[in-house]
């Protein structure tokens, strides 16, 4: 929620130049959306799970960051190494020691263990770190502007989306071109049958847990820069998040992209337009998209089930 | 998952000879009258939410809004109009109703993970309504200054009085609920909990269904927002959180969903709880996380049962 504050211009002028600055400012605010639903929707694709946690997962990436820059002074291209690992790290572990332990039930167990775990990892963080906002500085390399012809873009929110256009394209290869990729798409299918063709299908769950918690680790830490970074950053970017995988379908990447860039440009447009309900429009949104098209954009009939 | 049953000291009749008194003489227990309306109010908020969530199967994260919605509107009707105490109830249900069929409409087109997450949303989007419109709503600060009008001539002024008021309303409830649950309209509900697609092959139309359960559960966490309006003299922004959310979801498992009488149990313990750790520690959110860990894992048909199946039957 806070993080939006860094998107807000510095004041309502009705230039034409503010108005692409805000469309791309969307797009890099899009980024961040992206990053988190690809993750949420691997994960739910194969897992079934609905992972609450993905927020706290986010907010840990970011803290991670802090603690790596700021607190052992270490370089901030190590952190944006680091980081998603060690999320991804704790993602696992959460994974084979927690979730594993209720595939069996009905799936809203599943679901309310991450809530848990949630509430569980924020409250953690705030007794370490305090509630108190903490800053995180831009690294010197992507400091200033560059210009872009048409206007001035600010370097750190260009390297964002180039992060995201790269990742998004990686993973897409990867589903589609790997071996792995395929398992992967197999188990989203049907995991016991791939399980019955002799393929360890509980190694590939615990994987695709952690690979959706590394990239929600890595959104954090790229985040962290644009904002301070507090306990519950992770709760208002998690809902937003949902809708985005509620307006593009769950388990689609191109559902999540699509889905991204437009919750991230609604809420930026709607900055510049309506600002008391910028933050509401994008549930306006979903509530179309559900009147005309329940299962989103790219949603598959299975998961609507 | 079978019916889950109540472990028989429930059950019996001659239980009430000892829980009729503990009901009366509740507020003298707790540490300070208004805990026990607090407990009560809590517990008809998650008795109603079990009729959708225990009953007919539907996991909402969303009834924040109910509550939240049924305490600033009867906070708000009570504060505007001078309106009696009746009519400022009353007023927060209706508004409540009216905004659960609309939610209540959009969220029962998906099924399953989609209307969690949906109700979730819709849940924050309430949030952010009251969050900014503060002239309504007084934002961050909450709705202060709610006055507890007289019922002729009781003045509610005093927290034991207003006890009595909450017991009289949580017994109508809990009748109202008994006899839903088990009608044959409540029949029908746990029908379309166990098998959605036989329920409508038999002829049930189940949105129809879905969309009522919603309603009722609505009803029900309107009046009890409303109630703790009036018990708070303030209704704070936190009600609308989703939070408040998730802690009437853990109520009814720790208490043992589908039971009617455990989401009951479990909102007064956990609210208890609260108030006694409170005093102890400030990090109750921490507690809750692992309270919630915790129960998800072992206690999912109700800590009742549970305790009753590990001490006598030793598995």
């Amino acid at each position: 929620m806070e993080g939006r504050s860094s998107f807000s211009p510095p004041g309502y002028s009705m230039d034409i130049q503010f108005v692409f600055i805000q469309l791309f400012n969307g797009l890099a605010l899009g980024s961040f959306y992206i990053l988190l639903s690809l993750g949420l929707t691997i994960i739910f694709g194969m897992l079934g799970v609905v992972n609450f946690a993905h927020g706290a997962l986010y907010m840990l990436g970011a803290y991670c960051g802090y603690t790596l820059v700021q607190v052992y002074s270490g370089n901030f291209w190590m952190a944006v190494i680091l980081s998603p690992l060690i999320v991804a790290l704790i993602g696992i572990v959460m994974e084979s020691t927690l979730l594993r332990k209720l595939y069996d039930l009905p799936h809203f167990y599943n679901l309310l263990l991450t809530f848990g775990l949630m509430i569980f990892i924020e409250e953690l963080i705030q007794i370490i770190y305090s509630p108190m906002g903490k800053p995180f500085n831009t690294p010197k390399e992507l400091l200033g502007s560059i210009d872009l012809g048409f206007m001035l873009f600010p370097k750190y929110r260009l390297f964002i989306l180039g992060v995201t256009l790269f990742l998004a394209i990686g993973i897409w290869l990867f589903m589609g071109k790997t071996k792995l990729g395929a398992i992967i798409r197999a188990g989203t299918d049907d995991s016991e049958m791939v399980d019955a063709l002799g393929i360890d299908i509980s190694k590939i769950f615990t994987l695709v847990f952690g690979m959706g918690a590394g990239l929600a680790g890595l959104a954090g830490v790229l985040a962290a820069p644009l904002q301070n970074i507090f306990p519950y950053m992770g709760m208002g970017i998690l809902t937003e998040t949902f809708v985005v995988v509620i307006i593009g379908g769950m388990g689609s990447i191109f559902g999540s992209i699509l889905g991204g860039i437009i919750v991230g440009e609604l809420i930026t447009m709607g900055v510049i337009f309506w600002p008391p309900m910028a933050n509401t429009l994008i549930y306006i949104f979903m509530a179309a998209v559900l009147l005309l098209r329940p299962r989103g954009f790219f949603g598959r009939v299975k998961f609507f089930e | 998952m079978g019916r889950l049953r109540m472990p028989s000291l429930i059950k019996n009749r001659w239980c009430l000879v000892w829980l009729i008194p503990l009901f009366i003489f509740l507020p003298f227990l707790t540490p300070h009258h208004s805990l026990a309306s607090e407990m009560l109010i809590f517990a008809i908020f998650a008795m109603g939410y079990d009729i959708l969530f225990g009953y007919t199967g539907l996991l909402s994260f969303g009834h924040a809004i109910f509550f939240g919605a049924g305490a600033y509107s009867s906070g708000l009707i009570l504060i505007k109009l001078q309106a009696p105490l009746l009519v400022g109830l009353l007023g927060g249900i209706f508004v409540s109703l009216v905004i659960a069929l609309v939610v209540g409409f959009l969220s029962i087109r998906v099924k399953g993970i989609y209307f969690v997450m949906v109700t979730l949303a819709f849940c924050q989007m309430f949030y952010f309504i009251a969050l900014k419109w503060s002239g309504l709503t007084g934002g961050d600060n909450g709705l202060h200054g709610v006055p507890r009008p007289s019922i002729g001539p009781i003045h509610l002024d005093s927290e034991i009085r207003l006890y009595y008021l909450v017991l009289m309303l949580f017994v109508l409830c809990l009748f109202l609920a008994l006899r839903i649950v088990r009608s044959p309209f409540g029949r029908a509900l746990q029908s379309l909990k166990s098998n959605e697609d036989r329920a409508k092959s038999i002829g049930f139309n189940t949105n129809h269904f879905k969309l009522i359960s919603f309603l009722i559960s609505a009803f029900f966490g309107a009046l009890a927002g409303g109630l703790y309006a009036l018990h708070l003299n303030f209704v704070p922004l936190e009600t609308l959180n989703i939070m408040t959310s998730g802690d009437v979801v853990i109520m009814s498992i720790i208490g043992g969903i589908g039971t009617l009488y455990g989401p009951i149990f479990g909102a007064m313990l956990l609210v208890y709880l609260k108030n006694l750790l409170s005093a102890w520690t400030e990090q109750w959110n921490f507690i809750m996380g692992i309270l919630f860990v915790t129960s998800v894992l072992t206690l999912r048909r109700g800590i009742l049962v549970e305790v009753k199946q590990r001490l006598f039957h030793k598995r």
